[in-house]
């Protein structure tokens, strides 16, 4: 008689238990990852924000360090254990994403009507609309350190010429010139982007991807050929400096200049609270114009598998909105929202005006010219180090562009 | 009467216990001269009630004990043949990684990289890398082993110190060897000037001649754990007898070691060099900590984990573009099937020369 009753008092407990989750299944919890650690508290402001504004929908944040990024992203989806938000490069990654049926198409789902024109290009396909841009975008040109060049009376260089006469004034004062960590490629792949954009300029660059132009052109060359002249500013042991080591390296003002994009400042001020940084568009080669490129701090795209498809829309709509977007371009990058503007960060401002002079989308947006940064990458260290002539590395690149692709 | 005298041991192959037709192995006190005869009246009538179960037949008590081996050998099967056979499979067609375009092109990926060089100059740099680290255990690691065999005081200490390296992760310590030779703010150049050695501080992991002897280097101070470890337990199985009987006999210490104690070795040498091989070949976390996935500077220090990686993934994460997932299975293919041949003819030749105690 007594186990009978305590038999059914605990089964009554279990089923108590088992009642309780259902209670809280009313919140639903989105996974997003996204691939900049270094941002994360700024992030999660704005996800604070978001969650007081809509109780029931708990966004929880992952950060994923950059390089490690595409590798885990693309493993998951192919495991299909990808998170509810999906943090794409646009481009080709956006193509293959849609084409396996991985993200949910938003074409009229979602309110664009605050995005750039650019940010809008980023994330459509053939005219529907995959992924949205919501944590800005980056432009990149040169940094610098104002204290440093006002107390030793230099300016920016303008030209690539003024760039390689200051490099050994520089070096005299026991500094490094330029910042530029190229172990695994990536800076070298922007310094050509932005030397080859310099002497291109948008309507070159949709030549070479159209097959009219070539990046062994005489005058294209001299993009090689700067790179190479480039080298010896460099800090000691670039070839083999980690990215991250870099950029804290700048920050402590270990160098004079850094190729840099408006994402890294975040970083730098986080390193270094008191850094005190301008910007200028990367020095002119002959015959071109100082440059900038821009592109997306990858697009977001919904997962096909998502059990909280309508949380997920909520989520982006309101990250669409100007509030977020002006938490963003305070805090963290630039924008792609048209209606805001950096308040209050003078390094920020300076960054939109050089991009006022020249600016060109990032290569690996385009598929037809998507491979020239790998190549770039792989293939610099060689350049560095006089194992590739200039004429060599610029073959090398050009064999990789496809006029075809998609 | 009785096959009790012809009865073989009681092996661990024969786990069920006897039937009630064979006598089982008398292990009782007093009765091992007589081995099966004396407990034959007694046990059968209790074994004839006991013994009526699954257990019962010859085909069981042949092959029951792999019924226990079942379990392990399932996960085996799930997580290792059945994912290398897919990646067979997979090293076939084009994809990329991303997406879902297969197009079956056979074996045009490895056409393509048997015939492509950065596979060979990674190659190269794991032979090299192997050669090194190989000599470094067979000498450092051996003689280390001898010094700890004699059982000097804190033995225990020492031998937690060595294998430490070992267990800490090497992703970890990779990352602090970087921060202590990095020219900007690290503490390598630093010392190497305070005691007079300026002359040999440079950029070490961007020298073109320095960077793989630097990454052999810490590779060597990760590994050398194992060596003590194997040579230790080997020279702890060496009677003394024998190296008392040599020292009787009049030989030198070197000479007792060169001619008694190092042949018996060869069963720890054998097993060190095949882990050191499969070790090296397969190297790839102390090259990516320490100089990248694109094995800076200028290749110098790439292997055939590198390029795996970097071929599989793409580089710098930007472009997802250049992932070629089925090529990189194809290289993946070709290393496995290389190392697993090599692996056996090590095995088999080493094994010749091994001596018995």
């Amino acid at each position: 008689m007594r186990s009978g009753f305590s038999k059914s008092a605990l089964v009554g407990a279990c089923l108590a238990c088992l009642a309780w989750p259902a209670q809280a299944a009313d919140q639903v919890t989105l996974t997003f990852w996204h691939n900049h650690p270094e941002w994360k508290e700024r992030v999660q402001k704005i996800l604070d924000k978001f969650e007081a504004a809509n109780p029931g929908i708990h966004i929880q944040l992952e950060e994923i360090p950059g390089p490690d990024y595409s590798p885990k992203m693309n493993t998951a989806l192919a495991a299909g254990e990808a998170p509810d938000i999906i943090e794409l490069r646009p481009g080709p990654e956006v193509r293959a994403a849609e084409e396996a049926g991985y993200i949910v198409e938003l074409t009229g789902k979602v309110d664009t009507s605050n995005v750039t024109k650019s940010g809008l290009d980023a994330a459509q396909i053939d005219g529907k609309l995959w992924a949205v841009p919501m944590l800005g975008e980056y432009t990149v040109g040169l940094y610098y350190h104002k204290d440093v060049f006002a107390q030793n009376g230099w300016t920016p260089p303008k030209t690539a010429d003024e760039l390689l006469k200051l490099c050994p004034v520089i070096k005299a004062k026991g500094i490094a010139p330029m910042i530029a960590p190229s172990q695994d490629g990536v800076i070298p792949s922007f310094l050509y982007a932005l030397a080859a954009s310099s002497i291109l300029g948008a309507d070159g660059l949709a030549a070479v991807r159209r097959g009219e132009r070539k990046l062994t052109d005489p005058d294209v060359l001299k993009a090689s050929k700067f790179l190479q002249d480039l080298y010896p500013c460099f800090e000691d042991g670039a070839i083999g400096t980690a990215y991250v080591e870099g950029k804290a390296l700048f920050a402590l003002g270990k160098g004079a200049m850094m190729e840099g994009g408006s994402a890294d400042y975040a970083g730098f001020t986080t390193t270094n609270p008191k850094v005190n940084l301008g910007v200028v568009p990367f020095p002119a080669l002959e015959g071109g114009k100082g440059s900038t490129v821009t592109g997306m701090e990858g697009v977001f795209a919904i997962n096909s598998q998502t059990k909280g498809k309508d949380a997920a829309l909520k989520f982006l709509n309101w990250m669409l909105g100007n509030e977020p977007a002006q938490m963003v371009v305070d805090t963290i990058t630039l924008s792609t929202n048209k209606n805001v503007t950096p308040s209050n960060n003078e390094t920020m401002k300076e960054m939109v005006e050089a991009s006022k002079v020249n600016d060109v989308r990032v290569w690996y947006e385009y598929p037809e010219v998507g491979s020239v940064f790998t190549v770039a990458g792989n293939n610099a260290q060689a350049l560095f180090l006089k194992e590739m002539t200039p004429e060599q590395f610029a073959a090398a690149l050009q064999a990789s562009v496809d006029p075809k692709a998609k | 009467m009785g096959g009790g005298a012809r009865r073989p041991l009681f092996f661990v192959t024969n786990l069920a216990p006897a039937t009630s037709e064979e006598t089982r192995p008398s292990v009782r006190p007093g009765s091992l001269a007589i081995a099966g005869k004396g407990g034959e009246g007694r046990a059968p009538r209790r074994a004839a009630s006991r013994r009526r179960n699954a257990f019962s037949s010859s085909f069981a008590r042949r092959y029951g004990h792999l019924l226990f081996a079942a379990p392990a050998l399932l996960v085996f099967l799930s997580f290792i043949v059945y994912p290398t056979l897919e990646a067979f499979y997979l090293s076939l067609f084009d994809w990329k990684g991303v997406g879902k375009n297969f197009n079956f092109i056979g074996l045009g990926n490895f056409q393509t990289a048997l015939s492509s060089w950065p596979l060979y100059r990674a190659a190269l740099n794991n032979l090299v890398f192997f050669v090194v680290i190989l000599a470094f255990q067979h000498t450092v690691g051996l003689l280390i082993a001898v010094q700890l065999n004699a059982r000097p005081r804190f033995m225990q200490v020492y031998r937690t110190i060595l294998f430490l390296p070992v267990v800490l992760s090497l992703i970890a310590t990779g990352f602090i060897w970087t921060l202590i030779l990095s020219p900007n703010i690290g503490l390598l150049n630093p010392a190497l000037r305070a005691v007079g050695l300026g002359f040999l501080a440079r950029s070490w992991l961007s020298d073109t001649t320095f960077a793989l002897p630097v990454v052999i280097l810490v590779q060597a101070w990760n590994v050398l754990g194992w060596a003590v470890i194997i040579y230790l337990a080997g020279l702890q199985n060496i009677p003394e007898e024998l190296a008392q009987a040599a020292e009787i006999d009049g030989a030198t210490k070197w000479q007792t070691f060169r001619r008694v104690t190092f042949p018996l070795l060869s069963p720890s040498f054998t097993s060190l060099t095949v882990l050191t091989f499969i070790q090296i070949f397969r190297v790839f976390d102390v090259v990516y900590v320490l100089t990248g996935p694109v094995g800076a500077p200028a290749g110098r220090t790439d292997v055939l984990g590198t390029l795996v990686y970097r071929t599989a993934f793409g580089v710098g994460g930007l472009s997802a573009n250049d992932a070629r997932m089925s090529y990189a299975i194809a290289i993946s293919v070709i290393i496995f099937i290389v190392m697993a041949a090599v692996s056996a003819a090590l095995i088999w030749l080493l094994r010749r020369r091994e001596v018995e105690a």
